[in-house]
């Protein structure tokens, strides 16, 4: 595992040619080493070999003087003597080489030196045996001659013993110099070779690694060409463009399609600003241009809207966004992106137009509201004003059919009013700038219950109320729920029994509610109003909340048909949702879902 | 002043409404001095003239061209000539925002006309009758506005 790790570390293939580099470096060092000491003991052999021939010569040069010599005695003859003449000269030659071979070598020297003496002692006596010779006319039985000769003999020999202590000495040093590389050079090889492989493996890895990292560039090099391929066709289906501005030499890079929002084909022109601004609408000219100086200096400014103008005369409208980004190098880049809102403008336009219209229409319903409310009571009230005078007035002198459109006058108009009352209500309810406000549900309650004080007893009603919890209404609209609610019950009541409300309340998870699907709230209130009235069919469950709507007779029980309606309005604007449930005969019950938020 | 009679104004720009206006007070036994005026600016061009005579109680309706009763209101209590003189507004709206309004800028009662004689009878009857003193000072917003 960590030799994966180790292997997929981006320093790995840096690592494996200094480790390399190093490994071959050493191993060339060491065999450079290796080489010299091999080359150091050729030379020493060298040496032994040229040693021994220079002091083999001596000998033969004094053997062929002492033979000449001999020769001279035995046949008289002075031409023997010529190895004795040139043999002095000849071993001195011989005597400086050595001496050059064996410089560094002091035992070696000492030897050399002795040898010398002994050289110098053997010539020394051939030149006495000769004079001897010439002096006693060549008479070798004389015991003077023989004591010389056998001098001359133990000189010879002792120059022969130094010589193979020389030569001794020699080999000893060879092979004393031998014997220490050659365990050095034993082990050497297999080291080498096991650095060369070490340094080799290495390689190898450093070059899988290259070669898979190389593969891997690939595939990036591949995904890079898709991802900008899908780049260029995102920017032609969201419509918008990208350039990158290196501030520090000004120029620019404009992708294929920003020319395409200009109209144009990609790259048909120069990306510069001045090119550009020739495409800007001339009344943004100065604005773009004093936002592009802004750019340089901010780094990051909020989205600039401006026009340009397309050689066929169209006018776009584009949003720009720009900003800096500091390179590793620490150059700055503008990368900005450009879009084409044209169609979002022209929506927003439209969006813009419709909503005044709407509000223009708000208006005209206020209106007529006020009028409805205000202008039409005025004269009904002086209708009901004047026909209260007339009945007063007037009473005895009317004939029986004349009180009869009386009475019928006046329950029109009292209609008529109620009607406008209701209206103005549910005109009221339809204002959405209420605010909601956390407000204590019972005292609310109870203000519904007084306002309708009268009635309930009047008719002798039971009310039984859970206990609420506080909440977040509209106080005088949840009040004005109650009341309609309550009245509504009272309205229905079954004829033979007093009428009996339950209100229930607790609080209910959305996804528990039949009732509720799709809702924006997960909790809510649920309040329930149970009554024991005549009830409904549940045919007319959703019936009953339309504006106007009615399931009686205005002749068996008054109302305008609002009532439901403006409970349903309430009920909205707390977000809620409202539901009737009717049993004929046995009673109606409504429920109420408020959100909890 | 001493005077044995209630002066009362009236400013409506409604005919009929000033019709029913003056005949419940023909018809109510009380001394009276009933004066009426079409707009406000009638009203203030009298209140402000020199041989004014100061009523004991005005009404006031509110919506009226050319002055509304609103602004007859705010000139009539920037005036300290005319602080001893009760406020009745007398309206066709009762609507929440007019009755805070009035109140809020110091008129003593607030009348919805009734859509019958009788009550109104007994409406303004209530009214002129009323202890203006009395009144006043246990004046709150839950009592300004006149329950018939």
């Amino acid at each position: 595992m960590p030799l994966k790790t180790i292997y997929k570390a981006p320093w790995f293939v840096k690592a494996v040619f200094i480790v390399s580099f190093f490994l071959i470096f050493f191993v060339a060092g060491v065999t450079f080493k290796n080489m010299n000491n091999l080359s150091d003991s050729s030379d020493l052999v060298t040496e032994k070999y040229e040693l021994a021939i220079k002091l083999e010569q001596i000998l033969s040069y004094l053997k062929d003087a002492e033979t000449g010599q001999r020769g001279f005695i035995v046949i008289r003859d002075s031409t023997h003597l010529a190895p004795y003449f040139s043999g002095r000269e000849n071993i001195n030659n011989r005597f400086v080489e050595i001496k050059e071979l064996i410089i560094d070598q002091s035992e070696q020297h000492k030897n050399l030196i002795e040898l010398g003496f002994l050289i110098d002692n053997c010539l020394d006596n051939l030149e006495k045996t000769q004079q001897f010779i010439i002096k006693n006319q060549n008479d070798i039985d004389s015991p003077g001659f023989e004591r010389l000769f056998y001098r001359g003999k133990r000189i010879m020999d002792q120059i022969r013993a130094k010589i193979k202590v020389m030569l001794h000495y020699q080999n000893e040093r060879l092979e004393k110099y031998q014997a220490t590389y050659k365990s050095n050079l034993k082990l050497t090889p297999i080291f080498l070779y096991s650095l060369m492989l070490m340094s080799l493996l290495l390689l190898i890895a450093g070059y899988f690694k290259i070669m898979s990292n190389l593969k891997k560039l690939e595939r990036t090099n591949r995904s890079l060409e898709l991802f900008k391929e899908s780049t260029n066709q995102s920017e032609i289906v969201s419509k918008h463009g990208t350039w990158t501005w290196n501030i520090n030499n000004d120029s620019f890079k404009f992708s294929d399609n920003l020319y395409r929002l200009l109209g144009e084909e990609p790259h048909s022109f120069e990306p510069t600003i001045e090119n550009f601004l020739k495409y800007v609408h001339s009344e943004d000219v100065e604005k773009l241009t004093a936002h592009i100086e802004k750019m340089k200096e901010e780094h990051e400014l909020p989205f600039i809207y401006f026009r340009v103008i397309h050689e066929n005369g169209n006018i776009k409208h584009l949003k720009s966004y720009g900003k800096v980004i500091i390179g590793s190098d620490a150059r700055l880049n503008l990368l900005g992106t450009t879009t084409d809102v044209t169609e979002e403008t022209r929506s927003f336009r439209t969006l813009e137009e419709r909503n005044l219209e709407l509000e223009r229409n708000n208006k005209e319903l206020s209106a007529f509201n006020h009028v409805a409310s205000h202008d039409l009571q005025e004269p009904l009230r002086k209708i009901q004003t004047f026909l209260s005078r007339l009945e007063e007035k007037e009473e005895g002198n009317l004939s029986e059919s004349g009180e009869k459109y009386m009475s019928r006058m006046k329950n029109a108009a009292t209609r008529m009013r109620l009607l406008i009352d209701d209206l103005l209500q549910f005109s009221r309810t339809n204002k959405a700038d209420k605010v909601l406000e956390v407000s204590n549900i019972n005292l609310l309650l109870e203000a519904a219950k007084q306002d309708l004080a009268e009635v309930i007893t009047q008719e002798n009603a039971e009310i039984k109320a859970d206990n609420f919890p506080v909440m977040k209404v509209i106080p005088f609209q949840i009040q004005q729920l109650f009341a309609n609610l309550i009245g509504n019950s009272l309205k229905y009541k079954a004829a033979d029994r007093a009428p009996e409300i339950t209100i229930t309340c607790n609080q209910i998870k959305a996804e528990d509610e039949e009732l509720l699907s799709n809702t924006k709230f997960d909790a809510y209130y649920k309040i329930t109003f149970k009554d024991n009235g005549i009830g409904f069919d549940n045919e007319y469950a959703e019936r009953i909340f339309v504006l106007f709507n009615r399931l009686h007779n205005k002749d068996e029980y008054s109302g305008t048909g609002i009532g439901l309606s403006i409970c349903k309005k309430i009920v909205e604007n707390h977000r809620g949702y409202i539901f009737a449930n009717g049993n004929p005969g046995v009673g109606a019950m409504f429920t109420i879902f408020l959100p909890i938020s | 002043m001493n005077q044995d009679y209630i002066h009362i104004i009236l400013a409506d720009d409604d005919e009929d409404d000033r019709l029913f206006f003056t005949d419940v007070f023909e018809e109510l036994k009380m001394t009276t001095k009933v004066d009426t005026y079409n707009d406000g600016v009638y009203l203030m061009d009298y209140l402000n003239s020199e041989d004014a005579v100061i009523p004991n109680v005005l009404f006031l309706d509110l919506n009226m061209p050319r002055k509304t009763g609103m602004e007859c209101l705010k000139e009539i209590k920037a005036n300290d000539k005319f602080k001893d003189m009760a406020i009745a507004i007398y309206s066709t709206s009762a609507s929440e925002e007019d009755i805070e309004n009035t109140f809020v800028f110091g008129a003593n009662i607030y009348i919805k006309k009734p859509d019958n004689f009788k009550k109104l009878k007994k409406a303004l009857s209530e009214v002129v009758t009323i202890n203006w003193q009395y009144h006043t000072s246990g004046l709150n917003k839950d009592n300004f506005l006149l329950r018939l």
